[in-house]
């Protein structure tokens, strides 16, 4: 059994004396894995942020969307109908909800005062209940005022600021693009999804929305089933019955899943690059450090020379170096990992998120950094074993 | 002389050949030497007469061209590399003219290196490096740095370094060749000492006078032992 602990220890202290050297050969390692480090732990956070966000509107695994166009058009064509969502509420089984969009833009006024908020949305009565979205006072409409085309519209707390200041809109009058409405609920605040904020924004019901906003197409179709189980064969379902009733798949059905994958799709690429880039900067970083064990071979020839008189054998010469190379490669991937979750620390903070660490990045940056250090060591130690011990005690620096 | 007869080295007919450039240099060229346990000697000539060429090969840092070595019962030419590092380990102990401490290790940290490639743990060679400074009287230095010491005091160092692993033979090349005459007088009396207590030393050195605190000169010229006699008026180092 060889004994590590001492080469280990002897290749420490030659490292802490060329403090400032050493660092510097390592800078290439700590650019590397810092570069990973970043990108990984802003991309975990940004991850997790997006999910949050997407969970924290209520939007669980039970969630289908169905998105109008075809699949490769880069402008879709808008053919969703209200009748589709009929449809897919009655006809496709274990639905629980469906929550067909139009998007419009309302301008509200209340006396005197006019306030357009970013959207202006026709719903159904499925929404509440859908979304973890609260009715703060008030209530959201039903069914019944959906059918009966109740002019009644329930609008978010910023938009109720904005018209209304602090005194309640319960009850009051408004009219929307010239067209009077009563103001029937206030939703809780939700913050912002996805930097939307989803306080500025007014629901009326879906059946009003062509006489109202101009449109009656729908942007796109939610639709809830019982549980997550029950995911793929209503996404069959609803892709057949859209199939059927539109004659050709003229749109798209997303899954929570989809989304899912499609984020950690584009955070897998990014990684690629930024490891890739890093893997150059590895292997720049591992050249410059065989050079300067090179270097630091032949300023210690008389030292080898000394160990070897003394009774050093060539395997502990030669793991003394390759030690001496690997705490290099090692501490520049620890320095590496601190500046890299820092710089993600501080960026994701600025940007108002938070940076995830990202264990697993630095675990294998460790690694990395190990193979790079034995791989580039093992030339200069073995120069470093095989010297020949007259020779090496008669060298002068 | 030994009582049990068995010698410390014996070599027999040793050839040490160099190649430079084109032209073969032959720094040995047949050397006979048996040399006793207990026994003091000096190997003397002018430079080039291969003195250095015969101290590497008794220290096994070097292999002869041709010739038998036998070190301490040990047939060290049949030996691989590994071999002869624990011999140099184990056996053999070097003092050299500059003394060749490390020089960022402490004294103490110096005199552990052959007890740390020899694999004794840490307690037992701190307290055993610890013992043989202070057999050199250097107890109260153990924590200086080569650069803090004079240069009697590395050599001390270096001596106690040579005996770490209780070696079969000291070899000395040229000891006190970079000291002052005062302190190069301590260090061959302490070279007396140890030769009192029954080490096995060899010096080579240039210098008549220290060759005479010896007990035997071999004087070397052009690769050859041109003499080898016991000294008669022995010097005692004050």
């Amino acid at each position: 059994m060889i004994n590590l602990f001492e080469p280990l220890k002897i290749a420490f202290a030659s490292l802490l004396v060329n403090r400032t050297r050493s660092l510097l050969t390592t800078l290439g390692v700590i650019i590397g894995v810092a570069a990973v480090i970043t990108l990984v732990s802003m991309g975990e956070g940004a991850k997790s942020f997006i999910l949050d966000q997407i969970r924290g509107w209520g939007a669980g695994t039970n969630f289908i969307s169905v998105n109008p166009g075809e699949a490769d058009a880069a402008v879709p064509e808008l053919t969703l109908t209200i009748g589709d969502a009929n449809a897919i509420k009655t006809q496709v089984k274990n639905v629980r909800y469906v929550m067909p969009e139009v998007v419009g833009r309302g301008r509200l006024r209340y006396g005197k005062k006019e306030y357009t908020p970013p959207f202006t949305l026709g719903m159904t009565e499925d929404f509440p209940y859908a979304y973890t979205q609260k009715v703060a006072e008030g209530r959201f409409f039903n069914k019944a005022e959906i059918d009966g085309r109740k002019h009644v519209v329930v609008i978010g707390k910023n938009t109720a600021r904005k018209l209304f200041g602090e005194y309640s809109p319960l009850g009051e009058r408004i009219k929307i693009n010239g067209v009077g409405f009563i103001v029937i609920g206030v939703l809780e605040e939700k913050g912002t999804l996805l930097f939307y904020d989803m306080d500025d924004i007014a629901y009326l019901p879906i059946s009003l929305t062509e006489a109202v906003l101009g449109t009656k197409t729908v942007t796109d179709l939610n639709v809830v089933v019982i549980d997550e189980a029950s995911v793929p064969q209503a996404v069959t379902d609803i892709t057949r019955l859209m199939t059927r009733r539109h004659g050709k798949q003229d749109f798209q059905v997303f899954t929570q899943q989809g989304g899912i994958d499609m984020i950690n799709n584009i955070l897998n690429a990014l990684t690629g690059i930024v490891s890739a880039i890093a893997a150059i900067s590895l292997l720049v970083g591992g050249i410059g450090i065989m050079n300067i064990m090179l270097v630091a071979v032949t300023e210690r020839t008389r030292e080898i020379g000394i160990r070897k008189a003394i009774g050093a054998k060539r395997q502990d010469i030669f793991l003394q170096f390759v030690m001496e190379s690997v705490l290099i490669t090692m501490s520049g991937a620890l320095i590496g990992i601190a500046v890299g979750t820092l710089a993600a620390w501080g960026i994701m903070t600025w940007l108002k998120m938070s940076a995830v660490i990202a264990w697993g990045a630095a675990y294998l940056a460790c690694l990395v950094a190990f193979l790079v250090g034995t791989f580039f060591g093992v030339y200069p130690a073995m120069r470093a074993a095989r010297l020949d011990p007259v020779e090496a005690l008669r060298f002068e620096v | 002389m030994s009582a049990d007869g068995r010698p410390v080295v014996r070599i027999t007919d040793v050839k040490r050949t160099y190649r430079m450039g084109t032209v073969d240099v032959h720094a040995l060229r047949g050397i006979d030497l048996r040399i006793e346990r207990g026994e003091f000697v000096s190997i003397m000539g002018p430079s080039g007469c291969g003195k250095s060429t015969l101290m590497h090969i008794l220290g096994c840092l070097d292999r002869p061209s041709a010739g038998a070595v036998r070190l301490d019962e040990v047939d060290v030419d049949e030996l691989d590399d590994n071999e002869l590092a624990e011999i140099r380990n184990k056996k053999v102990g070097f003092v050299f003219q500059t003394f060749n401490l490390l020089p960022k290790l402490n004294a103490v940290e110096n005199v552990e290196l052959p007890l740390i490639y020899a694999g004794v743990g840490f307690d037992e060679r701190r307290e055993k490096a610890a013992g043989l400074l202070e057999s050199v009287g250097l107890k109260e230095r153990m924590y200086h740095k080569p650069s803090e010491l004079s240069g009697g005091q590395s050599q001390r160092v270096a001596i106690a370094r040579s005996l770490a692993n209780g070696p079969s033979l000291i070899l000395a090349d040229e000891p006190t060749g970079n000291l002052d005459s005062t302190s190069g007088e301590e260090i061959i009396r302490l070279f007396q000492e140890l030769n009192n207590k029954g080490i096995t030393l060899i010096i080579v050195t240039h210098d008549q006078e220290i060759a005479e605190h010896s007990k035997r000169i071999v004087r070397l010229k052009d690769g050859l032992i041109v003499a080898d006699e016991p000294v008669n008026n022995r010097r005692r180092a004050s």
